[in-house]
């Protein structure tokens, strides 16, 4: 059935029109929010929004099954708060504990913070205070810019902050990729980085973003996005390696039909999984990835192509090359789950060195067949401690900078140096509320009653992490 | 739209082109009479299939489609693999786009079988209005390549039928006319007395 978009049929840009201003995005925004037209032709029925932001069930995220207790993220976000707290304390001694709890899962209020913080965004912003402001303010490419501008709307097209032509979302998206061709201009823009762009966005701003966007590409997948793409046809020869041992039954039937492993592994590796897997799992993934690196990417298109080539049975489905591609292409949903998935990829016995070793391997090979490598990507770093080993940081860059100071409860104190900051999900708007009345406010503003309280004194509040914090007006995700 | 029960022939044919002219949503207006203003923007190869009649033969079209941006060109060589057809799409609102067909035929010859079906497309024929490519100058390129060539409208759903069923007829001549030398058509395989050989196969 065709999907046409309705009432504006004409491209909303095209070469000729003047370059995005804020400007002329806001005069798009008043035409394009609110309208069907947007949806491109969904029904009203299917503009409901799931927990994540994806509207008609789009991305998988239909059923609420194995939802953690509302108790337990309350004690996980103690926990991480207090790990954000000393964070180089927590990484450098109890790093094992750290991982542990990036596999259970970040508590999503924590999340974008998290991530900031494992990839060593955070640092990174710390040390260069003003350089994003710096891009953003610079024009940029003409060329880099055309080809950002055509893929504004092609990202997450379903999910409300992408959804918008000229909106906020996109708006973010195109200074954040705008910034990263002016800081690499030799690298400019690969298409695959506005999902993983967007993937940040839907959890921290621009800025942020723009780090996390950063150590991706120069940490965790160096070389992945730059011209030759020779970094990723690598570690698809890396991963159809790998396999090898995983499932022998797999590797033997993508030999047989000599299916290249870049025509399946390029979308997965490019986007770490956000375009193929259903959220919750993207997100338990990427919670991992951060934490211990490519191994994770790694031990994901593994399990898939064990789960879904590993056996004769399976493979009775699949007599040529099409038949293998098509089914690559439509994972069953039971092994993209988030609690099967992340079990097997947690424990899929391939490790960092196993992955370097093979790294080497195929390094020569290539050699032998293409020559040197043209683009040189500095080595990766396999997740956060190997980043921050590479660049320890300051205990003032690790500094929590929350963005609203409140009041604390007794007048007689001085301003409270240090707030909790209330992080507000892009979701909210959609959540019921649970409870029948405003929850009480533990850090009322002057003009509101103080809550009466035993234990409720700012300094116990921020440095016991036992406490449990009764606010329940920022988190969505419960 | 043909059903995938029996086919005599499977025709791969590559979507090839800059980013952004409509390479995806022909694809898609093609095998699924489909088209989204917001389609993603492709990362690594999608591909859809569908089956025509051409002459009261039954032909799966197998359509393959991939990333335009000039960098994913290094990783397009399994991409051609087998490829007997090629739609080379530029945007006929957007010049540049068809000057670098050029670029895209070298690439093409460079990795594809040299007997390949090549047709230009120019697409978003709808947007008449704010043409930069004259129909006439494409025409008489294409003509001068010997290429194939037609305008289409993924949104609209012109011409798209017309241009597939064009490439895949040509195809489909050529192997009956056995220019093709044998091996160099993977899909198709020709008998030693000048006949088809039948694959005839189950519904996956």
């Amino acid at each position: 059935m065709a999907k046409l978009q309705s009432g504006n049929g004409v491209q909303w840009r095209d070469s000729r029109s003047p370059r995005a201003t804020p400007d002329n995005l806001a005069e798009h925004e008043s035409s394009s929010l609110g309208s069907d037209s947007e949806l491109n032709g969904f029904a009203n029925t299917e503009t409901q929004t799931d927990r994540y932001g994806f509207i008609g069930g789009a991305q998988q995220s239909a059923g609420e099954n194995d939802d953690i207790p509302p108790d337990v993220i309350r004690q996980r976000e103690a926990k991480w708060l207090d790990m954000l707290n000393s964070w180089d304390k927590w990484m450098a001694k109890k790093h094992k504990k750290v991982k542990l709890r990036c596999q259970k899962g970040i508590p999503p209020s924590l999340r974008g913070r998290a991530w900031l913080y494992l990839s060593g965004g955070k640092v990174k912003k710390e040390q260069n205070l003003g350089k994003f402001q710096e891009l953003d303010s610079q024009p940029g490419d003409p060329e880099w810019l055309d080809v950002i501008e055509k893929d504004l709307h092609r990202q997450f097209p379903f999910h409300e902050m992408f959804v918008a032509r000229g909106g906020h979302g996109q708006q973010d998206l195109f200074r954040v990729l705008k910034a990263y061709t002016l800081h690499r201009p030799e690298e400019g823009y690969c298409q695959a980085q506005a999902p993983i762009a967007a993937v940040l966005l839907m959890h921290m701003p621009a800025e942020d973003a723009f780090w996390g966007l950063v150590q991706i590409c120069e940490k965790y997948l160096p070389g992945y996005y730059s011209a030759g793409l020779e970094a990723i046809q690598l570690d698809g020869e890396i991963l159809f390696a790998l396999l090898k041992r995983v499932s022998p039954v797999a590797h033997r039937h993508l030999k047989k039909h000599k299916i290249d492993p870049i025509l399946y592994m390029t979308e997965w590796f490019m986007c770490a999984f956000s375009r193929t897997l259903p959220w919750a799992s993207v997100l338990r993934v990427w919670d991992m990835f951060f934490c211990e690196g490519v191994k994770i990417i790694f031990r994901v298109g593994l399990v898939l192509l064990k789960c879904m080539l590993g056996s004769q049975e399976k493979l009775k489905a699949c007599q040529g090359q099409y038949e293998t591609m098509e089914l690559l292409r439509s994972i069953e949903p039971r092994y993209m789950h988030e609690v099967f998935l992340v079990q097997e990829v947690i424990e899929l016995p391939v490790s960092e060195r196993d992955i370097e070793k093979e790294h080497l391997s195929q390094l020569r090979r290539w050699k032998e067949t293409h020559g040197e490598l043209h683009c040189k990507s500095p080595p990766r770093m396999h997740g956060a401690k190997a980043i921050m080993a590479a660049e320890p940081p300051s205990r003032q860059e690790l500094k929590q900078n929350p963005t609203i100071i409140v009041e604390a409860p007794q007048t007689t104190e001085s301003k409270a140096d240090k707030g909790k900051k209330i992080k507000m999900s892009k979701t909210e708007k959609n959540k019921d509320t649970i409870n029948t009345s405003p929850p009480l406010n533990p850090y009322p503003l002057p003009r509101e009653p103080a809550l009466q309280s035993d234990n409720l004194s700012k300094d116990t509040l921020l440095q016991s992490s036992s406490q449990s914090l009764s606010s329940a007006e920022h988190d969505t995700y419960l | 739209m043909g059903t995938d029960l029996a086919y005599n022939f499977v025709f791969k044919v590559v979507l090839i082109g800059e980013s952004g002219v409509g390479k995806s949503n022909l694809l898609s207006r093609f095998t699924k009479n489909e088209f989204n203003h917001d389609s993603r923007t492709t990362i690594g190869v999608e591909f859809s299939t569908r089956s025509i009649q051409v002459d009261n033969i039954t032909i799966k079209a197998q359509i393959w489609d991939t990333a335009g941006l000039e960098r994913y060109r290094a990783i397009t060589s399994a991409y051609y693999r087998g490829a007997v057809g090629a739609l080379l799409v530029y945007d006929i609102t957007k010049h540049l786009t068809y000057e670098n067909v050029e670029r895209w035929l070298k690439e093409l010859y460079d990795h594809a079988d040299p007997h390949i079906v090549v047709m230009l497309v120019g697409n978003k024929s709808d947007l008449g209005t704010v043409r930069t490519v004259p129909a006439e100058e494409a025409k008489d390129f294409a003509e001068a390549k010997g290429l194939l060539y037609m305008e289409t409208s993924a949104l609209e759903s012109t011409n798209v039928e017309s241009a597939f069923l064009e490439v895949l007829t040509a195809i489909h001549k050529k192997v009956a006319s056995k220019e093709v030398t044998r091996g160099s058509i993977s899909a198709v395989t020709l008998g030693p007395s000048n006949e088809y050989k039948e694959e005839r196969k189950s519904c996956c």
